[in-house]
């Protein structure tokens, strides 16, 4: 079965917020709006965000450093959401993986928000039905659009190519071969909900500049001991064509 | 034996209708409080992404988990043959169809979609526990209804006791079921214990007796009759016997989350750093409903009080909506753990970080409107059946 996801990587993403901005602009106006917003420009602003980039100063300063996180529905591939669904409302759509929410058969109870261990659900305390990312299933799946647009939004707009789409039960997929290659590993996995989301991890970056680096052993100048600055002659530069 | 007279509940106009009126206009300040929500949405609640049931669900799952206790003296009397309680098992019977109601119109109108009840009931997914519960609700309302009626009415006196049977099993499953909603949670900390389900049933037991003690006690000085001593003992012990028992299984499902590691932080927030919740838990569930009562009850110098037996129920009432409030509010409460082994401090998103919640005015009034209707319920049944015995005079020739 295909199983659409997420490959994210935590070591690229600076937390610029475009997924999430991006994610809201298509969703609202799409299949899975609106997102509404209460007190957006107010203080204490609140709304429906199906994607959140949370940010983390870890550690005790002077030994800090920042994490970006971004955070969606994982689509389990085995979510407890789906079963505590007392309509059926939430589902798993076998051909590619996506949980849904059926928005005419949900009936707000919240239990599904219960039941996610990963707190991706997202209440529309306006239509109250219960939200949650979709995978921008509407572009994915719209054949109309070119292949190279049929990705979800976030992944489009993010800047720094945090975001990796695909197939991860094809391991020929590029989201399977950064799993593979780059240490992606799930969120939580002892749940054992199979997120299909994966995480890149950060890896750390350390230069290491020796001395002979900064000052050049096999300089000319210096080994012909020629005093500076000197009298070069004519140059190249010097003649008129 | 005495032949038992049972008659509808008369008492003066004024006092009939004024009190009807008064848990009228109750509702309807309930009812208009649930438009509100419903018509502002839920941002004028208290609730959140992290706090998603509030104060209503605690309104409804109190009703819901009395009026299966409730329907124990009935189940005494018919079912375990206890003579004492047989005159009383058509009263119980009707506060438990009036708990459930009351309890259901609290969770519907809670609902984000209330409107869509019917899919509720339409379109099923048995996998999940409140599919079940939909059915045991519907069910207890079919099965108690028919449980009343073998008792009032004599031509179909010989089904008591199987129907009385089935609903006393049925009682016991939809209380099970009930607890289930949150025994069967694993993604919270507070929760996955399976001892919540039966806990949930000795709650009943207590809850609902606490009720049947005062509705009976209301009920009989409205009317002006009488009450005898040795039948409200025997209702008082019970009621001693069930608060008793909601403390050990409390004892229980807390020492069982400390012994389990995993669980360590969530106990600590509970028992000792919660704030309002450990409050809460300590002097509203256990001195509250658990010690204060345990001594009114069972201390010699209350023995024949009514009043103490009035105010122990009560507070055993008000004690269980607090261990109600701090299981279902203290739970949501506590953060899911998104990073294992790491402690967040602040989080923009709240992910990581102990929720607050603060009830709202209207979240309250919808749940004082579920108590009201559950209340006329019973006014207007116990006005329109004859569900309570013209006396309870102590018997003579019973054994007491």
């Amino acid at each position: 079965m295909t199983q659409l996801a997420l490959v994210i990587d935590l070591n690229v993403c600076v937390g610029c917020h475009a997924c999430v901005t991006s994610c809201k602009e298509w969703n609202t106006s799409g299949w899975a709006g609106p997102m509404p917003d209460e007190r957006a420009y107010d203080a204490d602003p609140s709304g429906v965000f199906f994607n959140r980039v949370q940010t983390y100063e870890i550690g005790v300063f002077p030994n800090t450093e920042t994490l970006h996180f971004p955070k969606s529905c994982l689509h389990c591939e085995d979510p407890p959401c789906v079963p505590v669904c007392p309509t059926g409302a939430s589902y798993k759509r076998e051909d590619n993986g996506v949980v849904l929410v059926d928005y005419d058969k949900c009936i707000g109870c919240k239990y599904c928000s219960w039941a996610c261990p990963y707190g991706a659900r997202e209440f529309d305390e306006q239509g109250k039905v219960m939200k949650k990312c979709t995978l921008c299933i509407d572009r994915i799946t719209d054949m109309t659009l070119p292949e190279s647009e049929r990705k979800p939004a976030c992944v489009l707009a993010c800047p720094t190519s945090a975001r990796i789409y695909g197939d991860v039960h094809d391991p020929g997929s590029e989201a399977s071969q950064a799993i593979r290659e780059q240490g992606g590993y799930q969120l939580m996995p002892e749940w054992g909900t199979e997120p299909a989301n994966h995480y890149l991890p950060r890896r750390k970056i350390r230069m290491h500049i020796h001395e002979d680096e900064l000052v050049r052993a096999d300089n000319p100048l210096s080994k012909e001991g020629v005093e500076l600055p000197f009298d070069q002659g004519e140059t190249l530069d010097d003649v008129a064509w | 034996m005495k032949k038992m007279h049972y008659r509808e509940l008369w008492c003066s106009s004024p006092r009939y209708w004024g009190g009807l009126s008064l848990l009228g206009f109750i509702i309807l300040i309930g009812l208009g409080a649930a438009f509100y929500m419903e018509h502002s949405g839920h941002y004028v609640t208290g609730m959140s992404n992290q706090i998603v049931w509030g104060l209503p669900h605690v309104f409804a799952i109190f009703l819901i988990v009395a009026a299966s206790g409730a329907l124990n003296v009935a189940s005494i009397g018919s079912v375990f043959g206890g003579p004492m309680y047989k005159p009383l098992g058509p009263f119980s019977s009707l506060l438990a169809i009036g708990l459930l109601a009351g309890g259901l119109m609290v969770l519907v109108l809670d609902l984000g979609r209330a409107d869509r009840l019917i899919v509720a009931m339409t379109s099923y997914n048995f996998k999940s526990i409140f599919t079940w519960n939909i059915f045991l609700y519907s069910g207890f309302f079919v099965i108690v209804g028919a449980y009343l009626w073998t008792m009032l009415d004599r031509k179909v006196e010989r089904f008591k006791r199987p129907v009385g049977f089935a609903a006393f099993f049925w009682r016991l499953a939809l209380t099970t079921g009930t607890g289930s909603i949150f025994g069967f949670l694993v993604a919270r900390e507070a929760y996955d214990a399976a001892v919540l389900a039966p806990m949930f049933i000795i709650m009943s037991f207590s809850y609902g007796l606490a009720f049947f003690i005062l509705t009976l006690i209301s009920a009989f000085w409205w009317s002006g009759r009488t009450l005898g001593d040795v039948r409200l003992a025997k209702l008082k012990n019970l009621l001693g016997v069930f608060v008793g028992s909601v403390m050990y299984f409390a004892l229980v499902y807390y020492l069982t989350n400390l012994y389990i590691t995993q669980h360590h932080g969530v106990e600590r927030f509970i028992l000792l750093e919660g704030g309002i919740y450990t409050i809460m838990l300590w002097v509203g569930q256990i001195l509250v409903g658990g010690v204060i009562p345990l001594f009114l009850l069972y201390s010699p110098a209350f023995a024949t009080s009514r009043t103490a037996v009035s105010t122990a129920s009560l507070l055993v009432l008000i004690g269980g909506f607090f261990q109600l409030y701090v299981i279902v509010i203290g739970g949501q409460a506590y953060p899911m753990s998104l990073f294992p082994g790491k402690e967040v401090i602040q989080s923009a998103f709240f992910d990581g970080v102990v929720a607050s919640y603060v009830p709202s005015l209207p979240e309250a009034l919808l749940g004082f409107g579920g108590i009201a209707v559950s209340m006329t319920l019973v006014a207007v049944g116990a006005r329109m059946l004859l569900v309570l015995p013209e006396t309870l005079e102590d018997p003579t020739d019973e054994c007491p």
